[in-house]
């Protein structure tokens, strides 16, 4: 048996960093989630209880509902409104690419705590919308249904994911060999279907990084929902927070999470195995082997 | 064997019809003129190349004749239709482009089916694809992918997937430049046979004087955008129209001088090698400057009739044989030699100056 070490070797101290950071708090929330709470303290008797209150109980199959609901719907609106600004930047002069980049990101450094508190001022009831509707004479009175509704939420989780999206298809598209394009349109494709059989399946890898990445990062956003959805704000993940907290239900709260986490996962494994059956991904991928 | 001086056409192409025109094709990008000004006329069937150093314009008459680019003026008319805001997908010309441009999500066979499976109805896709994949002898590799393929076989499926559709131009964008030698002298012979076969016409875009001679019945030379010379390979060959082509154009030596009088087809010419008469282009003015070309085949070692002594300053190895550069006087002059003499020696040479060609100087 050889001792060399080959260049993948290299990757072994990080990847056992990010398997054992993230396989030990998993072993510990299962160990949790099997244990019982005795007046105030979590002892290790074994007690299915926590799983099955998970799998009976409304609530919690609801919220899990919600955040893969929430995860898929923001990651199919951002696909859809940021698919053409990709496309538009790919085709933009270098210098203007910078820029690009920069006002893409800006709001991403401002915080989200400090997003929430201006998303407030913009949509509430005397806020900049409501008064240029009122100014206008548009509406009567102003409209309630801006701020603490799911449309709220809905708007925000939009607005802040929208830059993964626009970013990872951006790549892609860059990839995509402008000649490819002009030969379809030689070959007789309007500029239409050029897309549809050309562009848009050398650009499903891109795609599909950005819906992996805004759904699992709106699935288990916390702070948008309870601080802009108003009643309907409550969140799974809002739920596991006051379960390990205030509630101090630990078996509950591991239970849940990985309940989530789980269904999370599934879904997008579903989603990795259908897109990699697309011939686009396939082509894409298989040639940067 | 040389090609005689003053060579007749070797195919009539003019007696075809006419099929594609181009009349004062302009086009600029920012302030230079990429194309300045050219006329050109593709009769059917005819292999036609835009043969051109790098820069030249040659690729962005190609590009406008399909399509890609608008032109800043001029027309182009295809079997009597404008051509002018027609979009690439409603011409009836395919491209072959250099780097092939086959779509890496598709195999051979739905590569060379694209341009059929879009018109809706067409019948018997399958058997089409087929034969355009059995014309390029790649009919074994339609269910690959693109990546799986070598140069030279990708450069054959973007050919069949061209021609597919039946077009009634081809226009090939410098297609064999990617391959190495030996893929590039095997794919010429095919490519010219197919053109034979297929009797569609070919307007082909290269820098490479050796295939433009290859393929061509017609040969245009380019300079900055506009046509130096418009001509089959033989002429061109033998009656340069000006420095610039006679240079372009195989090997020569070049000799500046002064015309002391000029005939219809000849003229005498003053140069370095004293005064000398030749065939020459129509239209020399007496007293001014012009270029004596002088072929290597047509000097030769020992005395000529016109003799001449020198020093062997280089010598070649080229194969069969050498090719040796003998400097006389102020000048270089080039000859083959089976046995090349010594660097250094002193030679005699000789050459027949009625088999040599005056042409204008356009420096």
């Amino acid at each position: 048996m050889s001792l060399a070490l080959g260049r993948r070797h290299l990757a072994i101290p990080v990847a056992l960093f990010v398997g054992l950071g993230a396989l030990a708090p998993l072993c510990v929330l299962v160990v949790f989630s099997v244990f019982t709470v005795d007046d105030f303290d979590l002892v290790p008797d074994l007690s299915g209880r926590a799983w099955a209150e998970l799998v009976t109980s409304g609530t919690y199959r609801h919220l899990i509902g919600k955040a893969l609901l929430s995860g898929a719907a923001t990651a199919v609106i951002t696909a859809i409104i940021g698919y053409p600004v990709a496309l538009a930047l790919a085709r933009l002069p270098t210098a203007w690419k910078g820029v690009a980049v920069v006002v893409l990101l800006t709001p991403l450094y401002t915080g989200e705590i400090v997003r929430i508190y201006a998303w407030r001022l913009v949509l509430g009831a005397e806020g900049l919308v409501n008064a240029v509707l009122e100014g206008l004479g548009l509406v009567d009175e102003p409209l309630k249904v801006l701020l603490f509704t799911p449309f709220t939420t809905g708007l925000v989780l939009t607005y802040n994911n929208l830059p993964f999206m626009v970013l990872s298809i951006w790549v892609s598209a860059e990839m995509v060999d402008r000649r490819l394009i002009e030969a379809a349109r030689d070959l007789g494709a309007r500029p239409i279907e050029a897309f549809f059989k050309v562009v848009l399946p050398l650009t499903t890898p891109g795609l599909a990084a950005g819906i992996f990445a805004v759904f699992a990062l709106a699935a288990g956003e916390m702070l948008t929902p309870s601080l802009l959805g108003g009643t309907a704000g409550a969140t799974a993940m809002a739920m596991i927070d006051s379960l390990f907290g205030t509630a101090y239900d630990w078996p509950m709260a591991s239970a849940l999470a990985l309940g989530l986490l789980a269904a999370l996962f599934g879904c997008a494994s579903l989603a990795a195995f259908l897109i990699l059956r697309l011939k686009g991904a396939r082509a894409v991928l298989g040639r940067a082997r | 064997m040389l090609p005689p001086a003053a060579a007749p056409r070797a195919t009539p192409p003019e007696a075809s019809p006419l099929m594609l025109s181009v009349r004062g094709l302009v086009k600029r990008y920012g302030k230079a003129p990429a194309v300045d000004g050219v006329d050109l006329d593709v009769p059917e069937r005819a292999f036609m190349t835009l043969l051109g150093p790098s820069g030249c314009g040659k690729t962005t008459i190609l590009r406008t004749i399909a399509g890609f680019e608008t032109p800043d003026a001029g027309d182009l008319v295809l079997d009597g239709v404008g051509l002018t805001g027609i979009p690439p997908e409603r011409r009836p010309v395919n491209t072959v482009f250099q780097s092939y441009a086959l779509f890496p999500h598709l195999t051979v066979a739905e590569n060379v089916a694209f341009s059929l499976r879009l018109r809706r109805g067409v019948p018997d896709v399958e058997t089409r694809v087929g034969r355009a994949l059995d014309a390029v002898h790649m009919a074994a590799f339609g269910a690959r992918y693109p990546h799986q393929l070598s140069g030279g076989q990708q450069q054959r499926v973007a050919v069949a997937r061209a021609i597919v559709a039946e077009p009634r131009l081809l226009l090939l964008d410098e297609p064999l430049s990617a391959l190495d030698r030996k893929m590039r002298a095997h794919l010429q012979v095919e490519l010219k046979d197919l053109q034979r076969r297929l009797g569609i016409a070919f307007v082909y875009v290269t820098h490479d004087q050796e295939e433009a001679f290859a393929l061509s019945d017609v040969v245009v030379v380019m300079k900055d955008g506009r046509i130096a010379q418009k001509a089959d390979p033989a002429t061109l060959y033998a009656r340069p129209a000006s420095r610039f082509v006679a240079d372009f154009i195989g090997e020569a030596t070049l000799l500046d001088g002064r015309v002391l009088a000029a005939g219809p087809a000849s003229a005498t010419i003053d140069t370095a090698l004293g005064v000398v008469e030749a065939p020459s282009i129509d239209g020399l003015a007496v007293g001014a400057p012009a270029v004596l070309v002088i072929r290597p085949e047509i000097v030769h070692p020992g005395p000529g009739r016109l003799t001449l002594q020198g020093t062997v300053v280089r010598a070649v190895f080229q194969g069969e044989r050498s090719m040796v550069g003998v400097r006389v006087g102020s000048c270089e002059m080039l000859l083959p030699a089976v046995t090349a003499p010594a660097v250094g020696e002193t030679v005699t040479i000789g050459l027949d100056p009625a088999r040599c060609f005056v042409t204008g100087d356009d420096r």
